[in-house]
């Protein structure tokens, strides 16, 4: 889990950075990171915040963006199965990206679910630790450093070194341009809904050439 | 920013719901496994959903919403794609993506 506390440094910073761009005050930036606990959801309550959206859509948009938690806890569960339930509910709430990575092929190589599940729950709070200590860092930074060095663009920059590596195939590639396309042709759409409008329709596309590429492989 | 009021519910309901989506099938014990389709579009949600947060930042000018597409954050957008794609490392992409930024505002100023 080192490698992944170190990766998760500069995306910790910048949601600081993010969070004090957005005027957001200091304990509600130190809440963010530490119940939200992911920078995609932290970075869209921002900006959703920032154009005064109803609670409803932010709340709606973020778990749309969200929604991959469910592939990760799919994939976990079998490796949590063996744990007492108090385990299992504890240990879910440090399922995050990262933790994820670090960790799903350590519990694929063991036979051990408890050591499996004491490396989680070590490496998931070192990174949730982390993440407040690299969140507030960033916050208090993001006050001081002057406009002109461009911070603020290390946000999308952080989400752009998440997404490329995952345009390897095609559906990948048609999903992303697909809700590229519609969240630009969509702008004008009021309190930002253009931004979980274009992510489903991609979403849709994606899954599509997914399907009519296993259907013309299997003829 | 004012109504200090409003974003405390906000945190709390998307912890709440981002905690729920993380529950989901580990508090299913493992028995009950995802249906194909699920499984399938979920795959999708990283490259839809992350695309679509990051394109207005990068094209999309702040005050106006509008389009512009000639500016040097886009180019920078790029190198730094370029960089995440072959070297799956944030670090390197960011220095890619705000070096390139810094050194196009340079030319920007020394040209213009």
């Amino acid at each position: 889990m080192m490698p992944a506390c170190v990766g998760l440094t500069p995306f910790g910073l910048v949601c600081g950075v993010g969070a004090a761009a957005a005027g957001v005050d200091f304990t509600g930036a130190l809440g963010m990171s530490a119940i939200i606990f992911s920078g995609a959801a932290q970075i869209l309550v921002m900006q959703l915040y920032a154009v005064g959206a109803p609670v409803a859509v932010v709340v709606l948009t973020c778990f749309v963006a969200g929604l991959r938690f469910l592939m990760y806890s799919a994939a976990m569960a079998p490796y949590f199965r063996p744990l007492p339930a108090h385990w299992r509910n504890g240990l879910a709430f440090l399922l995050t990206d990262q933790a994820f990575a670090a960790s799903v092929r350590r519990f694929s190589a063991t036979h051990d679910p408890r050591g499996g599940a004491l490396y989680f729950l070590g490496g998931g709070s070192a990174l949730w630790f982390m993440w407040q200590l690299t969140n507030a860092i960033g916050y208090l930074a993001g006050n001081v450093i002057p406009a002109s060095w461009s911070l603020e663009f290390a946000v999308p920059l952080c989400f752009i070194a998440l997404v490329a590596p995952v345009l390897r195939d095609a559906p990948a590639i048609v999903a992303a341009a697909t809700a590229g396309g519609f969240v630009l042709a969509l702008a004008g759409l009021p309190m930002k809904l253009n931004l979980i409008v274009a992510g489903l329709i991609g979403i849709v596309a994606g899954t599509l050439t997914d399907l009519a590429r296993e259907r013309w492989k299997a003829d | 920013m004012e109504g200090g009021l409003i974003l405390w519910p906000v945190i709390l309901a998307v912890g709440a719901l981002n905690y729920l989506s993380r529950l989901s099938f580990i508090a299913a014990f493992g028995r009950r496994s995802m249906p194909a389709w699920l499984a399938r579009s979920l795959k999708f949600v990283p490259a839809a959903m992350l695309t679509a947060l990051v394109l207005p930042m990068i094209v999309g000018v702040p005050a106006s919403g509008a389009v512009a597409w000639a500016n040097p954050r886009v180019l920078a957008a790029i190198i730094a794609a370029v960089a995440a794609f072959y070297t799956h490392s944030t670090l390197k992409t960011l220095a890619a993506g705000m070096l390139s930024l810094w050194f196009l505002q340079w030319l920007a100023s020394a040209l213009g």
